[in-house]
Order: structure tokens, then C-alpha cells, then sequence
């Protein structure tokens, strides 16, 4: 196998032949303050206008050393799309919905024309930028949000939870349902647009809620999305979810993204070579206040727990050091 | 334990929202002293409810609903409290620091705080500096919560207790500090009378801040 960018992240995706070295990947944003000044594409327009998303992107990989290239940075463009008010933020602050436009768990009516929506219609287009300019080199990965996420987005995070313990299963699981065709949807038309994988992120998370409540209410519906979505998925779930993760094997992803909060040796004996394992570098300590060191550390001990692409464990905070992310590239290229 | 109180303290665990009113109600009329009620039954079920969320074996939604649970039972218990039972524990004022606009954590802190006793004064989220200030100085409460979600509003958290010391309040109020990317260590380093690595955590340090 050549030791493409490419290659080696599909092939570590996949579980398959090791190349020379572990790829640097990620599922999630590595957008920085440091990243927007190298290519002048800065946020918020880096939320609304392809060519800048796309850029964005391109210097993870150019400047950051990643083997992928990822140019969604929000977790509200479906939300935007869904008639949330939006506050875009700025180059420090990441974007937020104003409202929640369904906090009476009213029938959420998904528009037809929902993939002409601006805000996801530009990620489709930055995808199809970063296929024009780095297809087949460098891993593209796109990202959709799951039901679960639009269902805090719609319904108010707190409120949709104290439904879920008021044991309100049919407000959920009908909310649940409206909203998975906008996740299938978006995801093929990724992957039509250019998307060698797509991360589902679903904030089911760790300490949040509990095992159970995958199981019961989401699990049934990950199994639904991967099984009509055309290509590989690697699902994102924050927080400390070793309790969960043999569910998340039984999903239909290719890979589980993962924090730091979960010991790397302890998921990778959990999960065994069922999914692909991505992660797990501490972005509060490590790679926001930390040193190129200490992140090359955690990254190393990574590696040598077996964990398939190294990278950090959601999104970056914005004012992340771009000499700690390049460490994890350092990381990876001092191989097995 | 009295077989109510304790019928009170299960329903609360257990999120029966739907019973717990007339449960209170037929226990107030049997004369019995309100103050147990309160410790044994509802405190000592949100007590039970901390340490079940710390232990893996409820989560967010299942607290929410005990805590909503034995709010409706306070409800119900408050108006009939004279003298010192009825005098809050003390005074806790809660927020989110500048520039972050998460609330759950919070809110879920405040729910167990008023569930223990103390009045609350939620001040919301994106609170700056000066605000908490002059709300500490205002109210002149005996703890302060300052929670964050951000890795990069976690500094605002320094600024609010470098403030209070620069205007000669340090002394008069204990600050505690939770959420997600904040710890022990940080509290530390930043000066805190404490870290509560979640809601239960934080009650019991509010509680320890005035001698409970």
C-alpha cells in the first residue's frame, strides 16, 4: 500500500493492512485562530461560504499535517436548516442556535428542499472543492448530526431530557424518527458531493445519559442510518462512554470516535477489531494548554494502544496552539 | 424512619412525580415534625439520588425528574415552616461565567441546592465579571457558584475571584466551581474554596462552606 494520506486513513479506517505509519485524522473540527490567519479564511464565514470552509480545511492538512480534511466546523447547519435562529459567532466563539423552535415537541416538518437549505447546501459545495483539489490524496470527511443532537437543537437540550426521565417515549421516539431522514439525507448527499467517510455525531453522551437509553431509544435508529447510508460512518459520542461502547460496535459505523476520558488501552480491549477506534487526545489540557511535548506523549501512548487514527477528541477550542496539533502529526510520523 | 417519610424518600429517588403532592400533604397533616420531613425525606433522597448519578446508575434525565419531584414536595412542606425551620440554610448565588452560554449543569446544582435548603439566586449564563460582583455585593451571599463548559471561558472563572480579592469581598464569600473541563487542580491554581465534579458534589460543598 502506497503511504498516501488516503490510503492509510481508509485502510486504518476499515481495520485493514498497516501502512508505514498510523494516520493523523479529524472526525471532528481542528479549526484555529493560528489555521484562519494562514489561509485569511476566518470564522463565521468559514460557516457560510464554501471556498473559506473549504481552505479552512485544506491547511489541517497542509500546515496542521492531518491526513484528513474535514470542512464542517458547526453542529448547526442542519439546525439552521430546521429553522433555528442562529448566532454565528465569531473567530473565538463557535456558532449557537438562539432558539428552539420545537420545545412543545410539535411535529418537526423536515422542507423537501431541505439540501438547498445555505447552510447545508455550502458544506456540500466545500466538500465537492475538496475533491476537486485533494480527491484520492487526502482523506475527506464529512459530518452530519444525528437525531439525538437535532433533538436538543429542536427541542431545547434540557427540556428534551427531562422528557427522556419523565419517560415520555413516544414524544421522543416520534421526535427521533422526524428528524433521522434529515441525517440520511445529508450524509448521501456527502458523500455524493465528495465524502470518503462521514462522522454521525450524536450527543448521547457519556455522564449525560446512560447506556440504556442508547440502547432503548437510538440504537435501533444508528442500525437504520447506516444501513441506508451509502458509505463508511464513524460515529462521534462525547463524554466517557466505555459503558456504552460495545453498543456503539453493534451500530453499523466503521468507527468510533472517542475522548480521552476513556483509557485508549481499555477501549481498544473492549472494542477489539469490531470498529475502528479514532481519537483520543485531551483538548482541555493537553492540546489547549499543554505542550508540543506533552501532546506527542498522549499521542504516542495512543499509538501504542492500538488505537486505529490518532487525533484530538472533539473539536478543538480556537485559540489551540497550531505547534500542538502539528505535534500530533510528529506523532504519527515516527510510525508503529 | 417513619414509614411516610420514607415512602417520600423512594418516590423522590425513584422520579414519581405524580404521587409525591399527596403523599406531602397526608404526612403534614399527621402532626409530624416538618424539619424531618425534610432532612430524612427529601434532602436525604436527593442525597441517595447524587450518589446513584456519581456511581454510573442514573443519569441526567432520571435527576432531573427527582429533582422536579422533590421541588413539588418543598412546595408543599415551605408555607407550612415557621421560625428558624423555615430560614434558608443560606444564600448561594449560581452562574455561567462570560462568553458561555451552557446551563444544564448549572441549573441541575440549583435544583439540589434549593432541594437542600438554601436560596438560590440564579444570575443565567454569560454572566461578566462586574455583574457577579456587584451581585455579590448586593446580596452579600455566604457561597458563590461559578460554573463553565468552555476550555475557553474556564479564565473568566480566575477573573471573577481575582476581582472579589482586588475589591477586598474574597473573604467574605466561598467560591466554588464546576463543569466539564474544569478540576480539582484548576480550582486550586485559580484560588476556588472548591471544585463539585458534579451536582451532588457541589451540594455537599455549599453545605460544608455554612457548617452543615
Amino acid at each position: 500500500m502506497k503511504a498516501t494520506s488516503y490510503n492509510l486513513f481508509m485502510s486504518a479506517l476499515y481495520g485493514g493492512r498497516k501502512g508505514i505509519r498510523p494516520p493523523a485524522g479529524n472526525p471532528t473540527s481542528i479549526a484555529c485562530v493560528e489555521l484562519m490567519k494562514a489561509c485569511g479564511a476566518f470564522f463565521p464565514e468559514a460557516h457560510l461560504n464554501a471556498r473559506a470552509m473549504a481552505d479552512l480545511a485544506l491547511v489541517g492538512h497542509e500546515l496542521a499535517g492531518f491526513d484528513t480534511v474535514m470542512p464542517e466546523y458547526s453542529v448547526h447547519q442542519e439546525s439552521a436548516a430546521l429553522g433555528c435562529e442562529m448566532d454565528w459567532g465569531n473567530e473565538t466563539r463557535m456558532p449557537d442556535a438562539k432558539t428552539a423552535p420545537h420545545m412543545d415537541f410539535s411535529d418537526v416538518i423536515v422542507p423537501e428542499s431541505i439540501l438547498e437549505k445555505p447552510s447545508l447546501r455550502v458544506v456540500l459545495d466545500a466538500l465537492s472543492i475538496l475533491r476537486r483539489e485533494v480527491g484520492g490524496q487526502v482523506a475527506i470527511i464529512g459530518k452530519v448530526m444525528g437525531p439525538w443532537t437535532l433533538a436538543y437543537h429542536m427541542a431545547g437540550t434540557q427540556n428534551f431530557l427531562l422528557q427522556l426521565g419523565l419517560g415520555e417515549k413516544d414524544k421522543i421516539n416520534r421526535m427521533l424518527r422526524q428528524l433521522m431522514p434529515v441525517t440520511i439525507a445529508f450524509a448521501n448527499a456527502q458523500f455524493r458531493a465528495g465524502a470518503d467517510a462521514v462522522v454521525l455525531a450524536d450527543h448521547a453522551t457519556g455522564n449525560l445519559v446512560g447506556p440504556y437509553h442508547y440502547r432503548d431509544y437510538l440504537l435501533p435508529i444508528h442500525q437504520e442510518i447506516t444501513a441506508r447510508v451509502g458509505g463508511p460512518m464513524i460515529l462521534h459520542v462525547c463524554g466517557n462512554c466505555l459503558d456504552r461502547l460495545e453498543l456503539f460496535a453493534e451500530s453499523g459505523v466503521d468507527a468510533y470516535h472517542f475522548e480521552w476520558q476513556v483509557d485508549a488501552k481499555a477501549a481498544v480491549e473492549k472494542i477489539g477489531d469490531r470498529i475502528s477506534l479514532i481519537g483520543n487526545l485531551n483538548n482541555p489540557k493537553t492540546l489547549f494548554q499543554g505542550t508540543p511535548e506533552d501532546v506527542y506523549k498522549q499521542a504516542r501512548y495512543s499509538i501504542e494502544a492500538g488505537v486505529d487514527i490518532i487525533g484530538p477528541e472533539c473539536a478543538v477550542p480556537l485559540t489551540t496552539p497550531l505547534a500542538n496539533l502539528r505535534a500530533i502529526s510528529a506523532a504519527v510520523l515516527d510510525g508503529y | 424512619m417513619h414509614e411516610s417519610v420514607q415512602k417520600i424518600k423512594e418516590s423522590i429517588i425513584e422520579g414519581r412525580h405524580k404521587e409525591i403532592e399527596s403523599l406531602v400533604r397526608e404526612i403534614c397533616k399527621t402532626g409530624i415534625d416538618l424539619d424531618t420531613v425534610i432532612q430524612e425525606g427529601l434532602i436525604a433522597a436527593m442525597d441517595v439520588v447524587g450518589q446513584k448519578f456519581g456511581a454510573g446508575e442514573l443519569f441526567v434525565p432520571e435527576m432531573m425528574v427527582s429533582a422536579m419531584t422533590m421541588k413539588l414536595g418543598l412546595n408543599i412542606v415551605k408555607p407550612l415552616l415557621t421560625g428558624k425551620a423555615g430560614a434558608p440554610k443560606g444564600t448561594v448565588l449560581m452562574g455561567t461565567v462570560k462568553g458561555d452560554l451552557h446551563d444544564i449543569g448549572k441549573n441541575i446544582v440549583i435544583m439540589m441546592l434549593e432541594g437542600a435548603g438554601f436560596q438560590v439566586i440564579d444570575l443565567g449564563v454569560d454572566i461578566d465579571v462586574e455583574k457577579v460582583v456587584a451581585k455579590v455585593i448586593e446580596i452579600r451571599p455566604q457561597v458563590l457558584g461559578l460554573s463553565a463548559l468552555l476550555t475557553t471561558t474556564m479564565p473568566e472563572m480566575k477573573r471573577v475571584i481575582e476581582e472579589l480579592g482586588a475589591r477586598g469581598l474574597r473573604d467574605r464569600v466561598k467560591v466554588m466551581v464546576g463543569g466539564a473541563p474544569v478540576d480539582a487542580a484548576f480550582a486550586e491554581k485559580i484560588g476556588a474554596d472548591g471544585y463539585g465534579k458534579d451536582a451532588a458534589q457541589a451540594m455537599a460543598l455549599a453545605r460544608s462552606f455554612v457548617g452543615l
